[in-house]
Parts: C-alpha cells; sequence; structure tokens
C-alpha cells in the first residue's frame, strides 16, 4: 500500500496575485523539455518537438520555451510557474499524445497543485452577508421585551389539538365565511 | 383536614383556566383570520427592493447550482470544481443557473431558478489542472482480498468576478436566449 500520503501537505483553494480579478495571466512562465537525441524512450517528446512545439510557443508568447539535449538520458519536462513553483515530469516511453496532453495539463495549471491535498474546495472573504444565524434569527422581536415567565411565550404549543378547540376554531370559520356565501351564478 | 383542604385547592387550581393551568393549554385564543387584500404590502416590498438594487448598498450573493453542486458564491469567491469540463484557462463564463439571488436585506428566491436575466454571476477560469494523487484501497480480512487504485481528479479553479442584480424586480421577464 502506498503511504505517500502521510506526507502529503494539505492546504486552502489560494490563487496568486489576486488573479482573474481584473485580467487573467498565464501562471506558466518557462517551460525546459529535456531530451536525448538517439534514446528510444525520448522518441515521444522528439516528435512533438518536431511537429508541435512551434505552434505551441507561437500560442503562448508568453511563455519561455527551452530545449536541452542530452545524450542517454530519459526525457524530462520542467514547468517554472509565476508563484515559484517548479514541476518536475518524467515523460519517458510517452507517446506523441500523450505528451501533447502533459503539456497542456503544464500549461494550464497555476503552480505545483497536485502536491497539496486541498482542505476546502472554495475561499471566500465574505463568509456571510446575511448575518450568521442565532437562535433569534427570524424570532419575534416581542421576545426581546417580554417580562418572562410569560403565558404567551411559555405556552406548550407541543399538544395535540382537542376536540372541543377544533370545532370552536370550525365554528369561528363558518362565522366568518357566512358573511360572503358563493353562490354558482 | 387543613392540609387535604389545601390540597384539593391546588387541584381545582390547577384544572381552572388560570395561568399555567391545564386547561388553558387546551384552549387556546387561536382564530382564523379574514382574507385581506395583500397587494399594498406587496408593492411596498417590491418598491423597496427595486430601490435596494439601484443604491447597491450591500454586497450581493447568489446561490449557483454548478456541476451538479450548490455554491454560494460574492465578487472575489475562488471555487474548484471536479471532473471534466470543457472551459479552458482565461474563459469568461457566465453561470446561468441561479437558485438564489440575495443582498444583506432581502433574497429572490428562484422556484427553481431566479427568472433568466435577473441576475448576472460572471466567472473567469484560473487554473485547469490534476488533483493531488488519491488511493483507493480496499482490503478484507481473511478473505485474500486486496485492491489498490490510485487516481487523480481533474480540478478547474474558478474566479467569481461579479453577481449583479441587472433588472428590477417584477418587470416582465425578457427573453434573454
Amino acid at each position: 500500500m502506498s503511504n505517500k500520503h502521510l506526507f502529503l501537505n494539505s492546504g486552502f483553494v489560494r490563487a496568486p496575485l489576486q488573479n482573474g480579478v481584473g485580467r487573467y495571466v498565464c501562471q506558466l512562465q518557462r517551460i525546459v523539455l529535456k531530451f536525448c537525441k538517439t534514446h528510444g524512450s525520448c522518441r515521444g517528446l522528439r516528435d512533438f518537438i518536431e511537429q508541435d512545439l512551434v505552434d505551441f510557443a507561437k500560442q503562448n508568447p508568453g511563455v519561455v520555451v527551452y530545449l536541452k539535449p542530452r545524450r542517454h538520458r530519459g526525457p524530462v519536462a520542467v514547468a517554472e510557474y509565476l508563484n515559484g513553483d517548479r514541476v518536475w515530469m518524467n515523460l519517458a516511453n510517452k507517446t506523441h499524445s500523450e505528451i501533447t496532453k502533459w503539456i497542456e495539463v503544464l500549461r494550464t495549471q497555476q503552480g505545483d497543485i497536485a502536491s497539496t491535498r486541498l482542505r476546502k474546495y472554495q475561499y471566500t472573504d465574505h463568509p456571510s452577508i446575511q448575518g450568521p444565524w442565532t437562535p433569534f434569527t427570524f424570532k419575534n422581536p416581542e421576545l426581546n421585551t417580554a417580562v418572562l415567565p410569560d403565558q404567551k411565550f411559555g405556552a406548550n404549543d407541543r399538544l395535540p389539538m382537542s376536540a372541543t378547540e377544533q370545532l370552536r376554531l370550525m365554528f369561528e370559520k363558518q362565522k366568518l365565511e357566512e358573511g360572503d356565501v358563493k353562490t354558482a351564478e | 383536614m387543613s392540609v387535604i383542604r389545601a390540597g384539593l385547592q391546588k387541584i381545582t387550581n390547577v384544572l381552572r383556566n388560570g395561568p399555567g393551568g391545564i386547561l388553558s393549554r387546551f384552549i387556546t385564543n387561536v382564530a382564523p383570520v379574514e382574507r385581506k387584500s395583500e397587494a399594498e404590502t406587496t408593492k411596498d416590498v417590491i418598491a423597496t427592493c427595486n430601490k435596494l438594487i439601484e443604491e447597491k448598498p450591500s454586497r450581493n450573493f447568489a446561490i449557483v447550482h454548478l456541476l451538479g453542486k450548490q455554491w454560494r458564491v460574492t465578487d472575489g469567491d475562488l471555487l474548484v470544481v471536479e471532473g471534466y469540463w470543457p472551459p479552458n484557462i482565461g474563459d469568461e463564463i457566465k453561470l446561468e443557473k441561479v437558485l438564489v439571488a440575495a443582498t444583506k436585506d432581502f433574497s429572490l428566491i428562484g422556484r427553481p431558478l431566479v427568472q433568466p436575466g435577473l441576475v448576472n454571476v460572471t466567472a473567469t477560469v484560473i487554473s485547469k489542472g490534476l488533483s493531488h494523487t488519491r488511493t483507493h484501497f480496499k482490503k478484507k480480512r481473511r478473505k485474500q482480498f486486496m485492491r489498490i487504485n490510485f487516481q487523480r481528479a481533474e480540478q478547474t479553479m474558478l474566479r467569481i468576478n461579479s453577481v449583479e442584480i441587472a433588472s428590477k424586480i417584477n418587470e416582465p421577464a425578457k427573453n434573454v436566449f
């Protein structure tokens, strides 16, 4: 079983430098692709570099792309972000399409978000706007000035309605409705 | 004798309708209320709310339905939604499913949604990435059963830019689509 989670840091949702409030800034600043020109495990990365890298650089003018050929070493991508995070990713034996997807992930994330477990999925500066609930919210403000014990507030309203009470209510309702008897005309 | 008499008196007191008596608990002063026209109060309430919308004395918030979950959002909030979701970074989107919109002083409650066009909730997609690796470990004792799975969910972070009550209450619905 994996015990890696025992050392996993936990954190809360944050965005660096109020990102997205006025405008959005891409958080990826620099990406270094390290590869070997002969190694078989670098095949996918070499394909990516030949076919897609120029387009990637054109579409993301804010991102600095470095290529670092080195002999007889595995393929690696290192991404550096605006908040100082550095993400190292092994790309050995990954195909061209897999590498395209992983580089897209590196581009769109805002830092090393995979290294922290989120404790909450929302962050707000204003946790309550109408005020937090208390036992007295939506209660009759008469209670504030009443002198207790009071017959009105101390009444036991949890008892079932008695038959006499029910009859009385029906009678009073009838009296109210007698005034305007509706006919079919 | 006097003790017995006092006891009897107590019992009769309890049975009477005095304050705190048993009978008083069964007989209340509740009476059905005659129906009166409520047009005046409704007008007043709506006029007050419209005035508050114009003056903007307090911050708005809304409850928004997003990917099967309900979020309470105000300006400047951060949300993280999990799972596959097409919007990409930098996209500015409008959250249409508003269940409740409110300010400090009043709340507009949708049945189930607030009328489209009344409330304007906009957000920007800030970040799209993968969560930390979650371990799903299952084991049954004495049954030679053990499974271990690892998974990472897609996480999209949203910044709420504005929660605005755009038009006045009780105006005829405009077709915004």
